[in-house]
């Protein structure tokens, strides 16, 4: 007895819910599944996958879909990106994918620590690839070529939304300017793969959506997350509509004849969802 | 041996949970794993799995009831 459409229906697995969380604790370590109240938790916690959240549990920006705290600046962790590496061991992760909230108050944005973050990653775990879902750092290159001089597999960085939503949605950012991130990063490492993701359901029109597309294509982007956006809070960005699967199949469809290398377009789509298997499939493909 | 089945805790904030369905009734043997009953959240439905292999005894909420984290939504004779 539900009003919530029967596709946006999950499994909860407490018992891998609390493990996860409790080696979190452990290593005293923020996760965005957590944070974000992801619908997900369930299924990944019980394949054994998190996505890291560093550089603190409070955002600096307020966006208006998003539910981490929006609060003062914790100190820098120097520390923290050793943990993450000991944490994704434990986890045996192959795929380790480490995100952060936006810091506007350092002078790097935390790029920095992000590096240190994948360095670390990969002296403890040579064979795991290693995505980093950043913010825009206000479009900072110095920022970005000191994330991407550690070579990350994956450079993923979310548009979110179409153009005309980012002042309703996510008024502290750009959208020409996440554009741009995607595209200099790609620049800066052809070779490596970029990403990014958006949210369906706030609004948007199906030619909003194909011009997003059209935009992220042409920074070179290669994967691509397609979510239905589900507000945290009544207080958040209010929800246009649900979007069905058969849309979502149809976004799939329109982001693959861009060809974007990897698409993953459903309800429960988040950005780093099942993100090892969008890596994979995306170096298979010739 | 008996054991309680509790409203789980799924995300940071959450105080309370609504039943929307039980997927098993009384008597019903359950198997660990398997989707037990429905909760409503913030921003969809969990199916909350069954930690321990057993037979329902007693039902303690109703479909529709809001009920605190942690409190006993039912009973299960727990089996090896």
């Amino acid at each position: 007895m539900s009003a919530r459409p029967e596709w946006l229906k999950v499994r909860f697995n407490r018992e891998a819910v609390d493990e996860v969380a409790d080696l979190m604790a452990k290593f005293g370590l923020n996760t965005v599944c957590r944070e974000a109240n992801c619908p997900n938790r369930g299924e990944c916690c019980a394949r054994r996958t998190a996505t890291f959240l560093i550089l603190g549990g409070n955002c600096t920006r307020n966006c208006r879909f998003c539910n981490i705290a929006c609060g003062a600046p914790e100190p820098v962790d120097p520390e923290e990106p050793e943990r993450v590496a000991r944490a994704a061991a434990e986890l045996k992760l192959r795929h380790v994918v480490v995100t952060s909230v936006t810091r506007d108050d350092l002078p790097d944005g935390g790029a920095a620590h992000f590096a240190r973050a994948i360095c670390a990653i990969r002296e403890r775990l040579p064979g795991a690839t290693v995505e980093v879902l950043i913010p825009d750092f206000k479009g900072d290159r110095a920022s970005l070529d000191a994330v991407m001089a550690a070579r990350p597999d994956v450079l993923n960085h979310n548009v979110e939304t179409v153009a005309s939503l980012y002042a309703a949605v996510r008024p502290q950012a750009r959208y020409a300017r996440s554009l741009e991130v995607l595209r200099y990063c790609k620049a800066a490492a052809p070779d490596g793969l970029t990403k990014t993701g958006f949210m369906v359901g706030l609004g948007e029109t199906e030619a909003q959506i194909a011009a997003l597309l059209d935009d992220v294509r042409a920074t070179g982007c290669d994967l691509l997350t397609i979510g239905q956006y589900l507000p945290p809070t009544p207080q958040h960005a209010p929800l246009a509509r649900y979007v069905s699967p058969e849309e979502f199949e149809r976004y799939r469809r329109m982001a693959l004849e861009r060809d974007f290398r990897y698409v993953a377009s459903a309800p429960l789509a988040r950005s780093s969802y099942r993100a090892q298997e969008a890596v994979e499939a995306a170096r298979a493909r010739p | 041996m008996k054991i309680e089945v509790t409203m789980p805790k799924m995300s940071p904030e959450m105080r309370s949970g609504v039943l929307c369905a039980w997927l098993k009734g009384e008597g019903d043997r359950v198997r660990k794993g398997e989707a037990l009953f429905e909760v409503e959240t913030e921003k969809v439905v969990c199916q909350v799995e069954a930690e321990r292999d057993g037979v329902l005894v007693r039902l303690l909420a109703e479909e529709g009831d809001d009920m605190p984290v942690g409190a006993v939504l039912a009973e299960m004779e727990a089996q090896p």
